[in-house]
């Protein structure tokens, strides 16, 4: 079986052939790191394969794949309390199922959580399966009082820091929104 | 064993670990025994992650030990948090899994398999190696040396009845809760929890 750097450095491979970009990835993680995260509980998504890669094989963070989103929500919510910067990293349909995890734990605790997240069922988006996100991701996020803001192109990555920091302000979660010309390095 | 007397003797050897607790049985006990407001976080509301939430603080405090308890209608609910577990492999977490075949926070209804759920199993197949599982209290008290005062991740499923009186959920709002072990935090480690 591949090591997990091996099964990694394919998984680039798989998203370079699919369009995405490995700078901007790279330049999210950088932002991160300078944001002061050292952690990333990350489930994948096509979209992101190459901002899971490059956070798994970059030494300065622990990169910890887990099995649910929830479980994400549950480390970086126990990190937060070890005084341990965190993002929470996943898909659209990803952040849908956390509506539990938010409003029970960081909600009623106070505790803060950073989130980032593809912005699914957009107009370039190709895949039917997504369509309910397009329709409904917002919608969810707004009906929870969910803070989020969407990074519209390269211009406004510094976006990624400033919501980290919010979310520590107000001690709530705050959700990136990732699109699909962003991660392609077309925004 | 009883509930309370596996949770009693076990916060008899409670020494400076950092405690998380789970929903309802194991959070009313471990206060109406303790008392304690600072190491413990009660994670009342944790549907299957107060491990999560309890690696999440080992991670952070590698010097810490921390010991996360759980129940079987979390695991039931999230048996894949032992593949995560067992990638971190933190050599700080202890995951004690309390078993009594209900949803014991929940007028004890009937978990699904409760007859043939093989929770040790379960961990070692997901190549959790340090697995025990104690039904007798006199055999955790023989055990726990091995299973909880040595390094290493361990899983200890611990086998119960079914509780019928409860002490009630400790008397705190969310918040106190996270401020008074953040403020414990802060004051034995380097590290700070909240910002000015």
């Amino acid at each position: 079986m591949d090591s997990i750097i091996e099964a990694s450095q394919n998984s680039t491979e798989r998203a370079n052939q699919s369009g995405y970009s490995r700078k901007i990835a790279q330049e999210i993680v950088d932002i991160c790191f300078n944001a002061g995260i050292s952690l990333a509980a990350t489930l994948p998504d096509d979209w992101i394969a190459h901002t899971i890669a490059c956070f798994e094989q970059d030494s300065r963070f622990a990169h910890i794949p887990v099995n649910r989103e929830e479980s994400a929500i549950g480390i970086c919510s126990g990190a937060f309390l070890s005084g341990t910067g965190s993002v929470a990293l996943m898909g659209a349909s990803g952040l849908m199922t956390l509506v539990y995890a938010i409003t029970k734990i960081n909600y009623t605790y106070e505790i803060p959580v950073f989130l980032m997240a593809t912005y699914r069922g957009s107009l370039d988006d190709g895949a039917k399966f997504h369509v309910s996100n397009g329709l409904y991701l917002e919608n969810v996020l707004n009906s929870i009082n969910l803070t989020h803001t969407i990074i519209n192109n390269v211009m406004e990555l510094s976006k990624i820091e400033e919501a980290y920091h919010h979310s520590r302000k107000i001690s709530r979660p705050t959700v990136v929104l990732l699109p699909k010309r962003l991660l392609q390095g077309k925004g | 064993m009883t509930y309370y007397e596996c949770i009693k003797w076990l916060a008899s050897r409670w020494t400076d670990e950092l405690v998380v607790t789970s929903a309802g049985t194991s959070s009313e006990f471990w206060y109406d025994i303790t008392g304690d407001t600072e190491r413990v976080f009660y994670l009342e509301a944790s549907m299957s992650l107060s491990s999560m939430f309890a690696a999440g603080i080992a991670y952070g405090l590698k010097d810490k030990r921390v010991w996360a308890f759980s129940g079987d209608g979390a695991f039931v609910m999230n048996a894949g948090m032992l593949a995560v577990e067992q990638h971190m492999a933190l050599p700080n977490l202890k995951h004690f899994m309390i078993s009594n075949r209900v949803y014991g926070s929940t007028s004890n209804v009937p978990l699904p398999g409760r007859e043939s759920n093989d929770y040790a199993a379960i961990a070692r197949a997901f190549g959790v190696s340090r697995v025990f599982s104690f039904k007798d209290l006199n055999d955790l008290k023989s055990n726990f040396g091995e299973a909880v005062s040595n390094p290493g991740y361990s899983f200890i499923h611990l086998e119960v009845q079914p509780v019928n009186d409860r002490p009630g959920s400790p008397p705190m709002d969310g918040p106190e809760l996270k401020f008074r072990f953040g403020r414990n935090i802060e004051n034995i480690s380097n590290k700070k929890v909240f910002s000015s």
